[in-house]
């Protein structure tokens, strides 16, 4: 794939659709785009609506290919490092599965549906193979597309970078990996004394 | 921690919780009964208890297990949401209180539970009430309510702040509105209480619009924030440490509070489940509770004040049982009244009786209005260049970061607008990384939110709204609760003059920022739905005049001298500070008379 300035993917997908149409029925049309207030994350990624947990229910949101795609994407997003692991290590793809099976939000169950299905079409139009089985630049130039277009809400599979952004920055930065490996969080402990600009070393207790 | 105080709280739940259950005693004419159980209702308690008053107080909500809902210290992967709400709960959201109008359960009916915009964590969502039990009508605003034993005190966010004459005497600098019937010097003894009792961390600044309190250890600065007070000591604006009514050295007349340990939850909006922080329960109830003094009945939702026909004074309330949907009236020498500043408005306009066919204390037709608050929303987001890429640094351990007071109007007039506004802020790492809302993706976003991790500094605005006459509530006349009580409904709009001041917050933050040598990450001059800054007040104002006032400067009805209302529906103006440190001063100042003059026999 070229890298000649960014692509524009309302051109691009009418020809990836097509190859499609018939699998995926009209469900992929664009939508209505989503009001600019809530494009810009009105507060904390912690306050979306809805978020996984604990449940009786065994039953999975993902078949296990879907859940190595997963895996793979929020990897993409977040890699591993030099300093610390990534999405996959700290378990991200499990954290979605969780929020996916348990919210009461419908919508974002078939944005999730249609985008993992929309993401393996793009992967074949860009790289001629499925995302899973393409190399990591390949996967990042597929997501590269999206998030270059990422104002685009009124495309499925725009909605769907979106909220595998927002559930893969949620469950890393939650996760012990994230706080401790990755971020070296060194609160939420007790302290005698906070310690302030003057002396950059916490007297823990 | 020190384990007895665990234990003392732990030891108090059970205690007290028998003793809601064992109720009331409904042959026996208390000496006073508070409705509300706050920071207002708290205060009344503690004050009459100790004068030996027999006191009933009267909760509209649950006891909370509360140690078990704060959880402070929990990680959030130990969390089955990570912190955030469960499946069936919601929050509303800005856009939800900007584009729909109340009630706002109505129309957002995909989870069972909806709350204000609060309750959008995990922490808190059986905290705040369940907006559609819970229904208001009229103009949007985001009503924020805390329906259980200590109210909004369980999860308040602790800036404890003095008003001066700059604000009670504001009338007599520029002329609008009225003057307190009260001077800074009547209260500030009372203030001086409050501080030595439930403790309060800060710096003195010596500055007259903003009163020093007697404070306690405080907090400490981090980097950037030292930066910014170095710039603006420049510009001869003061930011100092967070006043937070927190007690951090230990109050050694309380066995159930601790001192704090800075531990790094605290911004969690969760409350302190050692209770450092300041909360009604552990401050003020459970002291009362050990004078012998006070009953508490929770569950208690009071729908009336009733009157004896006869002499048209105050006899005692009505209330239904949340549980069990159960009638009951309790007798009283006096009541009082603070289910915090809306509820109390409500209850005043549901006590009709022939004799107050317009709600009770009302014959000023002052109830409701004069309604007023802060205005929030502009604000800055910046980075301290300096601190990008550094390694890791502890930044949140303490209950604030900084508090940069009112610069506009004190000795020089705002050719746009009159009164003023504060800044709230904070710098540094926390626990969910701030800046994950930046474009892209990948390794560089990873990187570039691990490098600018500790380097994030900003604050946001809380300017005075002008009380008016025309910003009021009254009752819907078609809309109840889930007890059938009718349902407030607002009629309350920001004027030019708020406009015009968030203006100026947005371009003076960002001036401020700049000038400080933070590269601006994003300025906002977004207003915030009304209702946002959770410091409603003045809906039954105090004055000399009982024309155009509900109470008098002790917080007594005009009308009806054994009635008082003891919360924020009594301030005459918002100023800018935070009101609860005010609320509660005024309210032990209240009780003081209250209990001078029933001893007197002229209640
Ligand atoms: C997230 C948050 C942050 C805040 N931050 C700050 C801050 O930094 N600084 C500051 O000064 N203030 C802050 N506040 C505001 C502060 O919490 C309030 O000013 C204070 O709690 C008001 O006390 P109150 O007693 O009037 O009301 P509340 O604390 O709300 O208590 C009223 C009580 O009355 C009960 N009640 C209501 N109706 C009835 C009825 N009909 N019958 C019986 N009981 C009834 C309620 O259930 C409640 O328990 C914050 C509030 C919130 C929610
Ligand atoms: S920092 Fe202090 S006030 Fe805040 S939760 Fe911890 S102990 Fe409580």
């Amino acid at each position: 794939m070229s890298t000649e300035g960014p692509i524009n993917l309302k051109q691009d997908r009418r020809q990836w659709l097509k190859t499609s149409a018939t699998v995926l029925g009209a469900s992929l049309l664009p939508l209505p785009a989503m009001p600019s207030e809530v494009a810009q994350a009105e507060t904390a990624p912690g306050t979306a609506q809805t978020k996984p947990g604990e449940t009786k229910s065994a039953a999975r949101f993902f078949t296990p290919a879907q859940h190595t795609l997963v895996e793979e994407l929020s990897e993409t997003i977040i890699p591993a490092d030099s300093h610390s692991g990534g999405a996959k290590a700290a378990q991200v793809a499990d954290y979605i599965e969780q929020a996916l099976r348990e919210t009461v939000d419908n919508s974002q169950k078939s944005v999730w549906r249609d985008g993992l299905r929309l993401i393996d079409l793009m992967s074949q139009h860009y790289n001629g193979k499925s995302f899973v089985d393409s190399s990591s630049d390949e996967r990042i130039a597929v997501l590269t597309v999206l998030s270059d277009n990422d104002h685009m809400t009124d495309l499925p599979e725009v909605r769907f970078f979106r909220d595998l952004k927002g559930l893969t920055v949620r469950g890393y930065y939650t996760s012990k990996i994230g706080i401790d490996d990755e971020l070296e969080y060194r609160g939420n402990r007790m302290l005698t004394e906070y310690v302030g600009c003057d002396d950059p070393t916490p007297k823990s207790r | 921690m020190d384990r007895k105080e665990a234990n003392g709280v732990m030891r108090m739940h059970g205690e007290s919780s028998r003793m809601a259950e064992s109720g009331i005693d409904p042959k026996k004419t208390y000496d006073a009964v508070v409705v509300g159980s706050g920071a207002a209702g708290g205060m009344a308690a503690h004050v009459l208890t100790i004068h030996g008053l027999q006191v009933l107080l009267l909760e509209a909500g649950k006891k909370l297990p509360i140690e078990q809902e704060l959880r402070s210290m929990q990680w959030p992967y130990d969390n089955a949401y990570r912190g955030a709400l469960p499946p069936d709960h919601a929050s509303i959201t800005f856009n939800e209180y900007t584009i729909r109008r109340p009630p706002y359960g109505a129309g957002l009916e995909k989870t069972k539970h909806l709350h204000s915009y609060v309750g959008s964590t995990d922490y808190v969502k059986n905290i705040v009430v369940d907006e559609r039990e819970n229904p208001y009508t009229g103009t949007n605003y985001a009503w924020v309510r805390a329906r259980c034993l200590g109210g909004k005190t369980n999860i308040w966010g602790r800036l404890a702040l003095r008003l001066s004459d700059y604000d009670f005497k504001a009338k007599s600098r520029d002329g609008y509105g009225e003057n307190w019937p009260i001077s800074y010097s009547d209260l500030a003894p009372y203030y001086d209480k409050v501080d030595l009792y439930l403790g309060i961390t800060g710096v003195k600044e010596n500055l007259p619009y903003l009163p020093d309190s007697i404070f306690q250890r405080p907090t400490k600065l981090n980097c950037a924030e030292v930066t910014l007070k170095q710039s603006l000591q420049k510009m001869g604006r003061t930011l100092t440490q967070y006043r937070a009514g927190v007690t951090s050295d230990g109050l050694k007349h309380n066995q159930y509070r601790s001192q704090c340990f800075g531990r790094g939850a605290c911004e969690r909006k969760g409350g302190c489940d050692i209770h450092a922080a300041f909360d009604s329960p552990t401050g003020l109830i459970y002291p009362a509770m050990d004078t012998g003094n006070l009953a508490l009945r929770t569950n208690a939702v009071v729908r009336e004040v009733t009157i004896d026909a006869q002499t048209g004074k105050a006899s005692g309330v009505h209330f239904v049982d949340s549980e069990t949907m159960k009638d009951y009236t309790v007798r009283a020498r006096v009541v009082l009244v603070a289910a915090s500043t809306l509820e109390s408005a409500r209850l005043l306009l549901l006590s009709k009786s022939r004799l107050y066919p317009n709600g009770l204390a009302n014959s000023s037709g002052h109830v409701g209005h004069n309604f007023c608050e802060h205005i929030m929303g502009p604000g800055v987001v910046g980075l301290a260049q300096d601190l990008v890429g550094k390694p890791s640094t502890l930044d949140d351990g303490r209950p604030g970061g900084f508090y940069l007071t009112r610069f506009r109007n004190l000795a020089e007039k705002h050719p746009k607008f009159i009164r003023g506004y504060g800044f709230e802020g904070g710098s540094g790492a926390r626990m969910f990384p701030e800046g994950t809302d930046r474009h892209g993706f990948g390794a560089s976003f990873k990187e570039e939110v691990r490098r600018n991790e500790g380097a994030y500094i900003s604050m946001g605005a809380f300017g005075e709204v002008l009380a008016r006459y025309e910003n009021y509530v009254d009752l819907d006349p078609v809309v109840k609760d889930k007890w059938g009580i009718p349902a407030l409904r607002f009629h309350y709009n920001f004027g030019d003059n708020e406009h015009r001041m968030a203006e100026d917050m947005k371009e003076t933050a960002q001036e401020m920022f700049e000038a400080a040598g933070f590269k601006t990450v994003h300025v906002s001059s977004r207003v915030l739905t009304e209702g946002w800054s959770i410091h409603e007040l003045g809906t039954a104002r105090m004055g000399s005049d009982p024309k155009t006032s509900v109470l008098n400067q002790f917080q007594q009805s005009h009308d009806v001298k054994n009635l008082f209302v003891v919360d924020g529906s009594a301030f005459v103006n918002a100023s800018c500070q935070n009101p609860t440190w005010t609320i509660m001063s005024l309210c032990w100042r209240s009780c003081d008379y209250l209990a001078d003059e029933l001893g007197k026999g002229n209640l």
